[in-house]
């Protein structure tokens, strides 16, 4: 017979409350780090989407890449293999009447980003929804440089704008800059004249990345520090009400790993069934929020979550059950009778 | 048949720098079949005593000695198993667990007791004490009456060696005070229980085979 379940069978609402407070708790963390997640994709998605290795920026320019110039000698000296150097810039172009700001990529080779002709431009599909087509002319507004549409690229983003992909003469012409501002290299090297930065510390470089980032971070861990706190008020609570009966229970010889497992086995049923609610609802909220909301959410975040909520679930229902330890049936008895 | 034995049972309270001997040396014999009612002023140590032989609280020193072992000395692990196989409770309250049904409650004494053997004889039982009606009902819903008889019910199921009955008429009218230990003397019986009373109305020592007298920790008269 499984006394967890009848109680929870008989005390419906009860359980209902906290099952509803920690569906909603866990459905505000699943869509902030959905939201959390589609901001940094929506910041630095051309960035994560290379693949980890050293990012390598000027010495005078102390970590950040708006500051970084690199030298052509040190480029020419350090891209073998899968190594290539790239510069960002953030601009925009024209059609007719409208005008799209984006983020200017030039690169060394076409490893990771497409191969760009003279005088052409590969665009974040974003622009598609923007009226942008394949074979448009694009005008960059400063330098008068016309530039053909030659294709669109999956998820690539910079700094909240769509990535354009330019060949290095147009990126020269439009922003007067022979430089290129960061180095990446597939293996981890020292080079002279160069910090060095893995690629989450490049990420935490910038700026707007890592203030955005720490914000939403706090917010969530938070939230879960505080469903952690609310199992433990909880079942704190649900506790000291039956204290009496685990008293009596342990006299007619209830062992006290019982007791335990019946409330691992409520906490269990609770955080099971309100977190699968709220992973269905994030789920299905990524399908129904409009495009143009940054909102990404991975199977493996959404399991990682799920798996910090049990943790979690578990930790403050165990502490708040120690004291069931400690209940003398003698005490429960006469307490009942007084 | 002797089937239970306090021996010379102690019981000393520390207090501050006070110490309080509550038992001084009780002996006392169950047999059975029979109610061995222990009555007493209040004060006279009579439920202390009743505590120790459940296994409830240990004893300052003396011996219980149930099916050749002295309980006394066995650790809270082996007690628990003692209780939960061999023993039997009856509270002043009735103590239901309030989420489950009269009949759930003799469920859970089955599977606490191990003896699976004794599922079957639940809807008996439930006869027996007259809860057929309200095997399906929930603590709350029964009388004072009704709770007393399903706490009967739940502490006899796993037919017990020794049932320990602690004012269990308390909280009772005496017309249903009557019942119950009409009910209690016909299962310590039927059963072959060995059943400890413990009250202070003088009334219900007439159900008891074997009655014991307490006074300043000490037995007075049988």
């Amino acid at each position: 017979m499984n006394m967890a379940l009848k109680e929870m069978k008989k005390n419906k609402t009860r359980f209902l409350i906290i099952g509803a407070v920690v569906f909603l708790i866990s459905l505000l963390v699943f869509l902030l780090s959905g939201l959390s997640n589609g901001l940094s994709e929506d910041n630095m998605a051309s960035i994560r989407n290379l693949p980890d290795g050293t990012f390598h920026m000027s010495e005078e320019a102390e970590g950040s890449y708006t500051q970084s110039l690199i030298e052509e000698e040190t480029i020419q000296e350090n891209t073998e293999d899968e190594s290539f150097a790239f510069s960002v810039q953030m601009g925009a172009l024209e059609t007719g009447t409208q005008k799209h700001s984006l983020a200017f990529f030039t690169t060394t080779a076409p490893s990771h980003f497409p191969d760009v002709q003279e005088g052409h431009v590969f665009v974040d599909q974003s622009l598609k929804q923007e009226g942008v087509t394949a074979g448009e002319d694009l005008e960059h507004p400063q330098s008068g440089r016309s530039l053909v549409v030659s294709g669109f690229v999956d998820n690539e983003r910079f700094s909240h704008a769509p990535v354009a992909f330019t060949n290095a003469e147009d990126f020269r012409t439009m922003f007067r800059m022979d430089q290129k501002q960061v180095l990446y290299t597939s293996k981890n090297v020292d080079i002279k004249g160069l910090d060095a930065f893995s690629k989450k510390e490049f990420l935490a470089s910038i700026p707007s990345y890592q203030a955005e980032q720490m914000t939403l971070s706090m917010i969530l861990w938070f939230l879960v520090l505080i469903s952690g706190m609310l199992f433990a008020i909880f079942f704190y609570m649900m506790n000291v009400q039956k204290t009496g009966m685990f008293g009596i229970l342990k006299a007619i010889g209830f062992h006290t790993r019982d007791l335990f497992i019946m409330m691992w086995t409520q906490m269990l049923m609770i955080t099971f069934l309100s977190v699968l609610l709220s992973v269905i609802i994030s789920q299905v909220a990524s399908f129904l929020l409009p495009e143009t909301m940054p909102y990404d959410l991975p199977l493996e975040t959404t399991l990682w979550l799920a798996g910090l909520f049990f943790a979690v679930g578990f930790l403050g229902s165990t502490l708040s059950g120690l004291h069931i330890r400690q209940i003398k049936p003698l005490e429960a008895i006469q307490q009942g009778e007084g | 048949m002797i089937t239970f034995q306090l021996k010379d049972i102690r019981k000393t309270f520390q207090s501050g720098d006070i110490e309080e001997e509550v038992l001084k040396g009780v002996n006392l014999s169950l047999e059975k079949g029979r109610v061995t009612a222990l009555t007493g002023t209040s004060g006279s140590g009579k439920s202390t005593l009743l505590t120790i032989a459940a296994c409830l609280q240990t004893p300052s020193s003396g011996r219980i000695l149930f099916q050749g072992e002295n309980l006394a000395s066995l650790r809270e692990k082996n007690l628990r198993k003692v209780r939960a196989e061999e023993f039997g409770f009856i509270f002043q309250s009735s103590h239901l667990v309030p989420f489950l049904t009269v009949e759930e409650q003799l469920e859970m004494m089955v599977e606490v007791s191990g003896k699976q053997g004794c599922k079957k004889d639940i809807d008996s039982i439930l006869r027996r004490v007259g809860l057929s009606h309200r095997q399906n009902s929930y603590p709350s819903s029964l009388s004072g009456g009704e709770k007393q008889r399903a706490a009967i019910a739940r502490a006899v199921i796993h037919r017990p060696a020794v049932l320990f009955a602690d004012e269990p008429t308390a909280s009772l009218d005496s017309k249903k005070s009557m019942e119950v230990m009409t009910l209690l003397q016909d299962m310590t019986t039927s059963l072959g229980m060995s059943t400890l009373l413990v009250t202070h109305e003088e009334e219900m020592l007439a159900f008891a085979d074997q009655v014991v007298r307490m006074e300043d920790g000490r037995v007075t008269d049988r």
